[in-house]
């Protein structure tokens, strides 16, 4: 059908400051991401990408962004997100750089990724961390996904199951 | 003895030229002004990043030959950067505050062709 596409790009802001995420807004990064743009591509570059842009999601704790863009012009926006080196608010310039982690079409796919993502990166957390308490929160964090994770699946076998039983009795 | 059967192999090349060259000139609106070959050559580079960025900025232009007095040059560019580079010269306007515009005369992928051009024959 006409409709017009889009591509979302999951972008993870990855920094040495902890005080970068947290100033961290979807204007400033909007902005940040059009001028960019335009540096690096050129009127065309920032004509072309700027009218499907927008910022979708933005984390301030965890520092993951969500940009959409137009399909056609999507390789513009990603090439230039290593050329963004700061974030500047208030006058403070923190350093920093945009890591992508996943190009989708739609909203959801990126959330799926998102999650499961997210699942991997709380037991490479636990590996890692030092302190009992943290591990204790970690690992409780760690089973309730799980327990999700099993109780989605559960859900749709039950669907199925309920599907399987209401044809017969038909 | 018959002769050996001769084996024929066809080869097609769709485009044997990596590279495209035009020749332009460039149009003052008042006369009197001059630039060399640097000047010019900034010329070009600052209109493709004007349209473009600084990524077709880089791309690798020539000025193989350059003439002051008439302010007409030989350009050389790669073939994906003609389409780029004939519009950011379409799309120029003024050097340093003059106005200015780029007349394209003559575009082949082949050097050979720029030498003879049936439009300058001057028929007596």
């Amino acid at each position: 059908m006409v409709r017009f596409k889009h591509r979302y790009l999951l972008c993870e802001v990855v920094s040495d400051d902890p005080r970068c995420r947290l100033t961290l807004e979807d204007r400033v990064l909007g902005t940040l991401v059009r001028d960019t743009i335009a540096r690096v591509h050129g009127t065309f570059g920032a004509a072309a990408c700027s009218i499907g842009f927008a910022v979708r999601y933005l984390n301030a704790y965890t520092g993951i962004v969500l940009l959409r863009c137009r399909k056609e012009f999507y390789r513009l926006v990603w090439s230039a997100l290593p050329f963004i080196t700061y974030l500047e608010n208030k006058g403070h310039r923190y350093p920093c750089f945009l890591n992508t982690l996943h190009v989708g079409g739609t909203i959801r796919t990126c959330q799926k990724f998102l999650i499961q993502y997210n699942r991997r990166q709380l037991l490479i957390l636990l590996q890692n961390c030092t302190d009992e308490g943290e591990r204790e929160a970690i690992q409780k964090s760690v089973t309730k996904s799980c327990l999700l994770e099993e109780e989605s699946a559960g859900e749709e076998l039950s669907d199925s199951g309920g599907e399987e039983a209401a044809e017969p009795m038909e | 003895m018959p002769a050996p059967a001769t084996t024929y192999e066809r080869i097609v090349y769709k485009n044997p030229s990596e590279y495209h060259y035009m020749k332009v000139c460039l149009e003052f609106q008042d006369c009197g002004v001059g630039l060399n070959a640097a000047q010019f050559k900034q010329l070009l580079i600052s209109a493709l990043k004007d349209l473009f960025g600084e990524v077709d900025a880089a791309l690798p232009l020539d000025v193989l030959t350059y003439e002051e007095k008439t302010l007409s040059a030989i350009l050389r560019i790669c073939s994906s950067g003609l389409v780029k580079l004939w519009s950011s010269l379409t799309l120029l306007g003024s050097y340093k505050g003059k106005n200015c515009a780029f007349r394209v005369i003559q575009v082949s992928p082949f050097l050979l062709a720029l030498s003879g051009n049936s439009r300058e024959l001057v028929l007596n």
